[in-house]
């Protein structure tokens, strides 16, 4: 008879899986890459940190204050605060999340309970609940310093309002898995929520617009939430505070029924889970209908002039670009911020404040702005590939026509919407005068074609693999991000220097013609770097196939 | 004197202190379909990377189809076909758009690329799914996808690297059948599999590498007349690679050691 598995204890199972977290991002870092990351993490740490404690000294100020100056009531907002933070950062900051599986743990032997408590301690150790546990705490030591009384119900709030935080943030990210486990829903809601991000651009010209009309409606809705955890809290310490004990146990009793609830539905989350819920998004067999397969014969060849390999690039990454829906997004998203920046910043628009700066600055201004973000991905060009990138080693080409139709895409694209940009701009802001005009576009041909050559070589240097409508673990190279500003401040620099240049002369042609002249200089340099780029594709492409094949 | 469709000469590959593929000197006559065994991290996916252009040499040389693989990449990969490890599929691409695409980037019309791309798709079964793409694709279905992209172009070595490896039964029937007619037209195949039985029942070929190091090459008949004893002639494939691998007694752990699961 074999040996049996001994029963391993929660908190034994609880330290093995911190301990295979530790060991994951150990192993990570034994790759040059990867440790260059760990250089942009250590100060993203350093930053948080010192936000996270300067917050702690406002958490602890803000709760001395409410019950020093006795208006204990006031402290909901402080737990409002931590509540929409604990519960919205995790969702922002879910692409940064390190990429460990926390379902891959059902393959040994938990029990459910050992499961759900294991969850939730994983949900503690995230750094929106870290923080919120920090600044919670100093909160309850400035409490206390005001008014020693109140600790133990100031304690028993705190540790219900942690829980029921956790039970809450777990929720929600098991409900979200569940969501997104098929591609296509992926993808709608990643693009959903970008253009959300991008909608919150036009909420100060909307206050400023509708403000004072959408206050009432506000307040009408004000009392409803004093009936969610946050505001049950502060009200439960403030009857504390006022001695009033049927309101403490009436606030606490309904925060309690909160986290019960709460628990009960994680509970049955978690039990699905536990039972071997399949998530997996492969198709269902078809039924036995044989369809015949499209034969409709293409018409002719758009893109006849270019050579085979370099059109098939092209309409690779045409229909690429059309099924990533992230992707498609950040093209609608430059028309979108030329249309918000007119309103704020130039123009005749009723929002616009006295100060609108002149078609001539906003022009060129704008302009940099789309190839700012246009131009990003460029950094990472292969992102998307996967393991289709060994076809292009396999295939008889030099690597030159798989840059060839790659740029060639980019830079269609960035003329399509510079086109679009320039039709806003013209009717909502009006163009600049012609030698700005001339200058602005000769310079974005210099800057495009300058980034595009040093986009390719980081592209090949420094492959990071990103997915389709993925957003945890879904990172650039820290080099490839910072390849990317170095160059944009450098190009961005010079060309600011040339169109001041003009002015400073009183020649208003000399921008034009010297961004020609450098326009010129990028275009040689970037059909001379091609050759070299490809040497290079060949000597990285062991680099290339393992960052993304794997 | 028949052509030499794959050479190599003292190829060598080295991941910082491991050496993957030791010296090999492999010899494949053209038209043969030959067997590249060996046990798991023995360098089998190594050599076949190297030989396809997806894995630098760190020594040695190759030369395909009397080609210097160093010297005239374009010109060896023009003919031949792939399935890496992986498959190597763009994802997001149709089963007939990723042919078109491949098809193209052998250089191929378009008339034949669309003209091949619907014939492999009706032999390989996968017609009937036009618009689903590859991400969707079950594992058999994308290997049957790679196997139709690393034909399309009509190569005169074909590189397969576990083809058979989540293909069912019917499909790989049929796959069999048309890389016999592929090798008696004259394409060499250059085939890994762990399935011992249809390396046997397939090549006429095989080499056996070891840590790296190529331990045996021959046709099965000189394999089997390495055996000694009478019983030589009679020998399975799975008994000589068995007899070569397992020789310094390190290879099968003895059951003996695993008395607490007995």
């Amino acid at each position: 008879m074999a040996d049996v598995a001994q029963s391993v204890g929660i908190l034994e199972q609880i330290r093995l899986v911190a301990g295979l977290r530790w060991r994951i991002l150990r192993n990570s870092l034994r790759k040059k890459n990867n440790r260059l990351d760990l250089i942009g993490l250590i100060l993203a740490g350093a930053l948080s940190s010192i936000l996270v404690l300067g917050l702690c000294f406002a958490f602890y100020a803000g709760a001395y204050a409410f019950f020093s100056k006795g208006r204990p009531g006031w402290i909901a907002s402080l737990f409002w605060g931590i509540f929409l933070f604990w519960q919205i950062f995790p969702v922002l900051m879910a692409g940064f999340g390190a990429s460990f599986e926390f379902r891959t743990l059902l393959r040994f032997p938990l029990s459910l309970s050992a499961f759900y408590v294991i969850g939730l301690a994983y949900g503690l150790a995230d750094f929106a609940a870290l923080a919120s546990v920090c600044w919670l705490i100093s909160m309850t030591i400035g409490a206390t310093v005001a008014k020693p009384g109140v600790l133990p119900a100031m304690l028993m709030i705190v540790a219900t309002f942690v829980l029921l935080n956790v039970t809450l943030e777990r929720l929600i990210g098991s409900w979200l898995e569940r969501l997104l486990s098929r591609r296509r829903t992926r993808e709608i809601f990643l693009a959903l929520f970008v253009l959300s991000m991008v909608s919150l651009q036009f909420l100060t010209p909307f206050l400023n617009r509708y403000g004072a009309a959408a206050r009432p409606v506000f307040l009408r809705f004000l009392p409803y939430f004093a009936w969610l955890p946050p505001s049950l809290a502060g009200r439960a310490l403030a009857a504390v505070t006022q001695l009033r004990p049927a309101g403490f146990l009436l606030s606490s009793a309904t925060l309690l029924f909160y986290l019960v609830v709460l628990s009960a539905l994680l509970w049955r989350r978690f039990a699905a889970q536990y039972r071997g819920e399949e998530l997996s998004e492969t198709a269902a067999p078809l039924r036995a209908v044989v369809r015949p397969a499209a034969k409709k014969a293409e018409g002719a060849d758009g893109l006849s002039l270019l050579s085979p390999q370099v059109a098939a690039v092209v309409r690779k990454e045409f229909r690429y670009l059309t099924r990533n829906g992230f992707v498609f997004l950040t093209l609608l998203v430059p028309p979108m911020l030329v249309v918000l920046f007119s309103t704020q910043f130039a123009g005749k628009h009723p929002t616009v404040s006295g100060k609108a700066v002149s078609a001539e600055m906003f022009f060129p201004g704008m302009m940099a702005y789309l190839i700012l973000i246009l131009m990003a991905p460029a950094y990472n060009s292969f992102a998307y590939e996967g393991r289709g990138i060994q076809t292009y080693f396999m295939a008889p080409l030099r690597f030159r026509e798989v840059f060839l139709g790659k740029n060639l895409m980019l830079v269609s694209v960035l003329t399509l919407e510079i086109v679009l940009s320039l039709g806003i701009l013209a009717s909502r802001v009006g163009l600049p005068s012609l030698p700005m005009l001339v200058a602005t576009l000769v310079a974005i041909i210099f800057t495009v074609v300058g980034q595009i050559t040093i986009a390719n070589w980081s592209s090949l240097n420094f492959p990071r693999k990103l997915e389709f409508g993925r957003m945890r673990g879904q990172r650039q190279s820290g080099m490839a991000v910072l390849i990317a500003f170095g160059t944009q401040i450098l190009l961005g620099g010079i060309s600011a220097v040339i169109l001041f240049s003009g002015r400073w002369t009183g020649n208003p042609w000399l921008p034009a013609e010297a961004f020609a002249f450098l326009a010129a200089a990028a275009v040689a340099g970037y059909f001379a770097s091609l050759d070299h780029l490809a040497q290079l594709a060949e000597k990285k492409k062991e680099t290339l196939i393992e960052a993304l094949c794997r | 004197m028949p052509e030499i469709a794959i050479r190599t000469q003292k190829l060598t590959r080295r991941f910082g202190n491991l050496t993957a593929v030791d010296g090999i000197d492999l010899q494949v006559t053209a038209g043969q379909f030959f067997g590249f065994l060996g046990p798991n991290g023995a360098g089998k996916s190594t050599t076949i990377k190297m030989l396809t252009g997806l894995l630098a040499p760190t020594a040695g040389s190759m030369e395909l189809l009397g080609l210097d693989f160093a010297a005239h990449p374009v010109e060896v990969k023009r003919q031949i076909g792939v399935v890496p490890e992986g498959m190597g599929l763009f994802e997001r691409l149709t089963g007939a758009e990723y042919l078109q695409f491949v098809g193209r980037m052998y250089g191929l019309d378009r008339t034949t690329t669309q003209r091949r791309s619907n014939e492999l798709l009706e032999f390989m079964q996968l017609a009937d799914r036009p618009k689903t793409m590859i991400a969707d694709y079950s594992h058999g279905m994308q290997k049957k996808l790679a196997l139709a992209a690393a034909v399309i172009h009509g190569p005169r070595i074909l590189f397969l690297d576990e083809p058979f490896e989540g293909v069912d039964a019917l499909a790989a029937g049929a796959l069999k059948a048309l890389m016999a007619r592929m090798t008696e037209r004259g394409t060499t195949i250059f085939l890994t599999s762990h399935v011992l039985e249809i390396v046997e029942r397939l090549c006429s070929h095989v080499a056996i590498i070891h840590k790296g190091r190529l331990v045996a090459q021959g046709s099965l008949d000189e394999l089997r007349a390495g055996i000694s004893g009478e019983e030589g002639s009679k020998t399975t494939l799975e008994q000589i690679f068995l007899s070569i691998v397992g020789q310094d007694g390190t290879e099968r752990p003895q059951l003996e050691e695993l008395s607490w699961l007995m």
